[in-house]
């Protein structure tokens, strides 16, 4: 039982995903963080296998760090992903796969495109505008097939994603909050998807007050290297 | 197959192949992507199809990527349809007891050597352990493989020239995956001849 | 009794207790006129039962209705997507038309709304022979109950009738999901009913495969004050967005709009035509916004 969303915008990416973590019926935590911060401008929200979920971030996130102190730059979202799905699809013919599904949302600085993609624990992987696992595959894609278009601005996004959410509040039987990021070109930002306008608070509050600490701070190595 | 549906369908013409495939990538029922291409390039001469278990497409198209290219730097010249196709076949039975969910099919047309001066048009197809099937006229793949079979069965021809057989596939192709729940949400045709490859996305049934 | 399911084997329900009158002389009630086979409580008795010692398990060894074994050979044709609300101005009924064996696409032009009579509409979801049969079955109970009380049937007791035809059935593999829709003495209503017996009253239910992904649309646009084109328009869109998204469903949208003076057929609209109008549709509002805010910015940048 969870549930997880991402969409592109024009200059951004929107990743949302529910907090509940538990043991079969029970709920055992409303405000667990089921998103990681993978990077500066890469992040990514994830489900599955209690126990799984958490190992396989981790193990992601520290190999995006060991990228990014090896080579002085963050690997690229598109680069990303093609190792996290090459992961999943060695780990599945293994003695014991990873069982992880994933949205993979990135900003890729130098070409300044948002990325999304949509990853299951086979390793299939999709590159999508929008997507959706868990229980809003099914009530809210139909939602943003409608109500997403190309190149939306911040509060046009954040409106789509309002109705998603909404809409698996009124349909799903387990209740379920949410947390949401937003990555732009200023790195990743925590979103209050609750409030009634959350890009005007976000936009009235300094840049660095809502960033979400990355894992990897861009490194202080002088000189030395190429940075992106 | 099931899980994430697809299909490829080829074709022999008079000097010409013709490869086609749907874009979908599902999940069972559900649609996830209407941009998922199947159909990939070896050289502009060759291609090739993976219809099958999505994860795998990636997997072996990886994998036939750098074999290729080894084949490439070692040989110093381009790998034939035939050899690609023995590739392609003992890549897949080197995993027999635990195969890709995948049914590769082939095409493309050999370069005239001075041996073979006028060498025939190629497709082949392969089951998941790598069985080599060489058709003459032509190959099916993937969750709509029955429809596809009733359907070319009527429409193919021999010596059909380049755009009468991207009628032919394409007709054949979309009308195939109409009656296929799990193929369809758009489709792309590559039509091979000895001095061009012509690649279009076809306007399909999107439900 | 003169009907025809009197002539097959009599089947006594499990759950139905051993009831006297049902072996009284049928002349003892005057004419039977059509509804020999009817027991009290509006079940019926004499359908045939394979002869085995579990008629249930046997259905669902050489099916794939039950679910639980979705290989079977034979497949029973499904997958849909419906659905039905209430607004101001009536009921909106709409469906798809798609049947599917298996992944195979059986036919593309099934018509999934049954017209009970000139005020009742049954939605179809499941498996295609139970609803047209049963609610064909309604039909003719419904029409009876109008010669034999001088007045139509309400909607709630129409489905009622229904809903206790298939409770006496459950658990043997019916397969229905089904939306009992219309204008009686009360004004609008629609009832959904279905194969586990449950019976719900409602302003608005989808049903079938598709139905989750109908939701996500009609929930968002959903009010009581639309006006009859914006329901009707809503209904459509939302079997285009599930035909879209579901592989069991598609093909074309047959639309029903349910008045005071009874239900009119809207159209039947293709839906892949349709999709690709609304996405040329997104993309034109779209140019023609970006289009308008730069006019509209240029003023403003004079002012500055």
């Amino acid at each position: 039982m969870e549930c997880s969303f991402g969409l592109t915008g024009k200059d951004y990416v929107l990743l949302c995903s529910d907090m509940s973590a538990g043991r079969s019926i029970i709920r055992m935590k409303s405000d667990e963080n089921k998103i990681k911060t993978l990077g500066p401008h890469l992040a990514m929200a994830y489900g599955g296998e209690p126990g799984d979920t958490n190992n396989f971030a981790e193990y992601v996130e520290r190999n995006m760090r060991l990228y990014h102190i090896r080579n002085h730059y963050p690997l690229l979202p598109e680069s990303a992903s093609a190792w996290i799905r090459r992961t999943l699809a060695e780990s599945i013919r293994s003695r014991k796969p990873y069982s992880v599904n994933l949205l993979l949302a990135g900003y890729d600085t130098t070409t300044t495109k948002p990325h999304l993609y949509w990853i299951d624990y086979l390793g299939t992987k999709a590159v999508v505008p929008y997507a959706a696992h868990g229980m809003g595959v099914y009530v809210s894609l139909s939602t943003m097939d409608k109500w997403w278009f190309n190149d939306m601005n911040k509060r046009e996004g954040v409106d789509v994603l309002k109705k998603c959410i909404d809409e698996v509040k009124k349909r799903i039987t387990v209740h379920f909050n949410f947390n949401c990021i937003l990555i732009d070109k200023d790195g990743i930002h925590h979103i209050d998807i609750e409030s009634e306008d959350p890009i005007t608070e976000l936009e009235s509050q300094q840049p660095k007050e809502t960033l979400v600490d990355a894992p990897n701070p861009p490194l202080d190595i002088g000189n030395v290297g190429v940075t992106a | 197959m099931e899980l994430n549906g697809g299909s490829v369908v080829a074709m022999i013409g008079k000097d010409c192949v013709a490869i086609a495939s749907d874009l979908r990538l599902g999940n069972q029922a559900v649609g996830i992507a209407s941009n998922f291409d199947k159909v990939f390039p070896v050289n502009d001469k060759l291609y090739y199809g993976l219809p099958g278990l999505a994860t795998d497409v990636y997997t072996l198209r990886e994998h036939l990527r750098f074999r290729v290219n080894m084949y490439r730097m070692k040989e110093e010249r381009e790998i034939t349809p035939k050899t690609f196709t023995h590739l392609v076949s003992s890549t897949l039975y080197e995993k027999r007891f635990g195969p890709f969910f995948i049914e590769p099919v082939v095409a493309g047309l050999p370069t005239p050597t001075e041996l073979d001066p006028h060498p025939k048009p190629f497709i082949s197809t392969m089951d998941t352990i790598g069985c080599i099937t060489t058709p003459k006229d032509f190959a099916v793949a993937g969750t709509a493989a029955d429809k596809l079979y009733g359907v070319a069965e009527g429409l193919w021809e021999p010596d059909l020239e380049p755009e009468d057989l991207f009628e032919t596939v394409s007709q054949t192709l979309l009308n195939a995956v109409d009656r296929d729940a799990l193929s369809g949400w758009g489709a792309v045709v590559h039509i091979i001849t000895q001095d061009k490859v012509i690649t279009r996305t076809l306007r399909a049934r999107m439900d | 009794m003169n009907s025809v399911l009197t002539q097959l084997q009599p089947h006594q329900s499990r759950l139905e207790e051993y009831d006297e009158l049902e072996h009284t002389d049928a002349a003892a009630w005057g004419s039977m006129a059509g509804f020999g086979n009817l027991s009290r409580t509006g079940g019926v008795q004499g359908m045939s039962v394979p002869r085995v010692s579990d008629p249930t398990a046997f259905l669902d060894l050489h099916t794939d209705n039950m679910s639980s074994n979705p290989e079977a050979k034979i497949k029973i044709a499904h997958g849909t997507t419906t659905l039905a609300f209430k607004f101001q101005g009536g009921v909106i009924v709409a469906v798809d038309s798609r049947a599917t064996a298996g992944s195979y696409v059986a036919s593309g032009t099934v018509k999934k709304v049954i017209e009970i009579n000139k005020f009742l509409l049954g939605t179809m979801a499941g498996g295609a022979a139970d609803c047209q049969y049963w609610e064909t079955y309604l039909g003719m109970q419904c029409r009876l109950y109008e010669l034999r009380n001088k007045e139509r049937i309400s909607v709630a007791a129409a489905s009622k009738i229904l809903s206790n035809i298939v409770y006496q059935y459950k658990g043997m593999g019916l397969s229905m999901g089904t939306m009992v829709c219309g204008w009686d003495k009360t004004g609008p209503q629609i009832f959904y009913v279905d194969d586990d017996g449950q019976r719900l009253k409602g302003n608005l239910f989808s049903v079938g495969s598709g139905s989750t992904f109908a939701y996500g649309v009609l929930d968002q646009g959903y009010r009581w004050d639309l006006t009859d084109e914006e329901a009707q328009e809503l209904g459509r869109r939302s079997i285009i967005a599930a035909g879209h998204r579901d592989a069991y469903s598609g093909n074309t949208c047959n639309l029903y709009h349910v008045k005071q003076e009874g239900w009119d057929f809207i159209g039947n609209y293709d839906v892949n035509e349709l999709w690709y109008e609304y996405e040329n549709k997104k993309k034109a509002d779209r140019e023609i916004a970006t289009a308008s805010a730069a006019a509209a910015a240029s003023p403003m940048a004079v002012e500055q």
